[in-house]
């Protein structure tokens, strides 16, 4: 065994050497990669962020910019676990990166670097989670079906299938479908955390057998009312644009609509963290978070941003100064804590006849 | 068999290293006696069954064909199983969705010519989920049945003809028997690949149909607790090989009875 501990030894010195080595060069520039890698939800989006973002870097710095898809938090956590990182940066959805940095699984954001000044206060202050974007979900209605001055407004009447006869739709997750359960029962946005979880479910009892589709993709949830499966339902505000956008006959609630953000991260360790928060520092820009908002209709958070935006879009962002006052954030910290049981609870209802 | 050791031995040694995470068994004591995911793991098998039986009263004439048909048909008929297979299987589901649904094609079609007066519930339910993924599995079932098909000595069935025998007593005491393996070998394929299904029941089922392959990708993705989601593998795999067994028992007595 002596020689065994030899070897041992040997490599942890080895590794220390590596590890401080980039400490000894101190706040030089480490040399440029040829490409780094972001990892971004694929689909619609990664045009976008091509256009707004990806190109931009490129001509900045000299540094193509590989992306790649889907946004996987297992991925994440097993690339961190290995060593073995692929990823400069990774989008990360709001509930996840909440586990992710509670996993130890970004780097610190250098906040000298990235500037947050014009985002909103409470964004300010960000260790590892960098606030890429806001969506929400939001009730959506077909228009051949709900008339203006008889369609639901608020999930009270979302719920009332006698008023508004017809099949919804729904996430299949408790995440948002508990709190408007909430919300129809009377509690009010700033009383529904720490949720009533039983209350809620005894809501839901009430609509389940209503809910034509539980869905669990995002285009689905939109192609659902399309196809006429469900008339009335819930979904991404950027999937129900898109559709808009291109004639379909459906309209979004935005009254009572919830608010998250999406993500942006540092994988703990990634060789290209550097060129990470750089690149993290130009998707923090007001125009090229217009630039963004413009194809996609998901706008960034930089408070500015919206003098980069067209103005035709700007009744479907959720942050418009006519949508964002009717709206409320989920508190994400309640569903890091509680999401597994929860969800767990979630699939024994789902599965009650 | 290096390939076999480096490439499924060994992951699924540190899986089962991982459910026991440091020395609990809490992990399987949860996943053996929680109704949640007892309760999935069996209505997982009962699919996994259903889809088998579909894919095997289908696929069996099917592979007949194949094997019996004159010269350009058994290649015509083996592309039109192929081109499917070459589908991505996002696509197959999402066509089903526009054939199957309540304003889908094929329910259109049956209220315009009269024939029903309301939707069939054909789409977000168990119907949904079986004619997908039967869809998709079929040819597992129709080639391993097919190539059996093609090695059986016709001399045999001309010989029971030339004997007396009728038709139906052909085929069960002779040509059935002789396919067996063949179909031991579909069954086996359909079973185990169906177990594993995930969104393909996700989409068509509307979420009402929980499979236990959607229940562990939500332990590792969604909440990392990949203790528990190793221990639920495990267990997913104990039962598979359990199936098989028992499966190869059957046949083999059968196989020996003949």
């Amino acid at each position: 065994m002596p020689k065994l501990e030899r070897i041992t030894v040997g490599a942890i010195l080895a590794a220390l050497a590596l590890y401080s080595a980039p400490v000894a060069y101190g706040q030089a520039e480490p040399p440029k990669p040829a490409q780094i890698v972001v990892n971004d939800s694929g689909g619609a989006m990664q045009n976008a962020m091509r256009a707004a973002f990806y190109a931009e870097f490129e001509k900045r710095y000299g540094i193509k910019v590989v992306n790649t898809s889907p946004v996987d938090l297992g991925k994440l956590q097993a690339m961190v676990k290995s060593d073995n990182i692929e990823w400069a940066v990774t989008e990360i959805g709001g509930q996840d990166a909440i586990l992710a940095e509670k996993f130890g699984l970004f780097e610190p954001l250098d906040l000298k670097v990235i500037d947050l000044s014009n985002y909103p206060k409470h964004l300010q202050n960000r260790k590892s989670v960098f606030p890429k974007g806001v969506y929400s979900t939001v009730m959506g209605y077909r228009t051949d079906v709900f008339k203006e001055g008889s369609r639901p407004k608020t999930w009270a009447e979302f719920w009332d299938v006698q008023k508004f006869p017809g099949p919804r739709t729904m996430q299949n997750a408790p995440i948002d479908n508990l709190e408007f359960a909430l919300l129809a029962d009377g509690v009010t946005p700033d009383k529904l955390y720490p949720i009533d979880v039983d209350r809620a479910f005894k809501k839901l009892d009430q609509i389940k057998k209503h809910v034509a589709v539980w869905w669990t993709t995002g285009a689905q949830s939109a192609q659902v009312l399309i196809d006429k499966e469900a008339v009335l339902g819930t979904a991404w505000n950027g999937r129900y644009y898109v559709l808009i956008d291109q004639g379909a006959p459906i309209a979004i609630e935005w009254n009572q609509g919830v608010m998250k953000e999406s993500s942006f991260g540092i994988p703990k360790g990634a060789k290209d963290a550097y060129w990470g928060q750089k690149f993290l520092s130009l998707v923090a820009e007001a125009k090229a978070q217009g630039v963004y908002a413009n194809i996609i209709g998901y706008p960034g958070l930089n408070l500015e941003a919206i003098k980069f935006t067209d103005a035709k879009l700007i009744p479907f962002l959720p942050t418009s100064p006519e949508n964002f006052p009717k709206q409320w954030w989920t508190d994400l910290a309640w569903w890091a804590d509680n999401g597994p049981a929860v969800t767990e609870r979630w699939s024994r209802w789902m599965l009650q006849k | 068999m290096a390939f076999l050791l480096a490439f499924y031995l060994v992951p699924v040694g540190l899986l089962l290293l991982q459910s026991v995470e440091g020395g609990s068994l809490a992990a399987y004591d949860k996943a053996l006696t929680d109704g949640l995911y007892v309760g999935v793991l069996l209505d997982t098998m009962l699919i996994a069954a259903y889809v088998s039986i579909v894919c095997l009263l289908l696929g069996y004439p099917v592979a007949y064909f194949l094997a019996a048909a004159p010269a350009p048909w058994p290649t015509v008929g083996i592309i039109f199983v192929l081109l499917p297979f070459w589908t991505s299987i996002l696509v197959r589901t999402y066509g089903w969705m526009i054939l199957l649904g309540r304003n889908g094609i094929i329910n259109r079609l049956l209220l315009e010519s009269g024939l029903i007066s309301a939707p069939f519930p054909l789409l977000n339910n168990m119907t949904g989920v079986l004619i997908g993924m039967v869809h998709v599995l079929l040819p597992y079932m129709v080639f391993p049945i097919y190539a059996v098909m093609r090695r059986v000595d016709t001399g045999l069935v001309s010989a029971a003809e030339g004997l007396g025998a009728p038709g139906w007593q052909i085929f069960r005491r002779v040509y059935f028997p002789l396919t067996l393996p063949g179909v031991l070998a579909g069954v086996t394929l359909v079973y185990i690949l169906s177990i594993g299904f995930f969104i393909t029941p996700a989409l068509l089922g509307g979420g009402k149909v929980i499979m236990i392959a959607v229940l562990i990708e939500m332990q590792v993705r969604q909440f990392l607790n990949w203790s528990f989601a190793a221990a639920l593998s495990a267990v997913l795999l104990a039962a598979t090989l359990l199936v098989y067994l028992v499966l190869r028992r059957l046949f083999r007595s059968d196989l020996q009875w003949s």
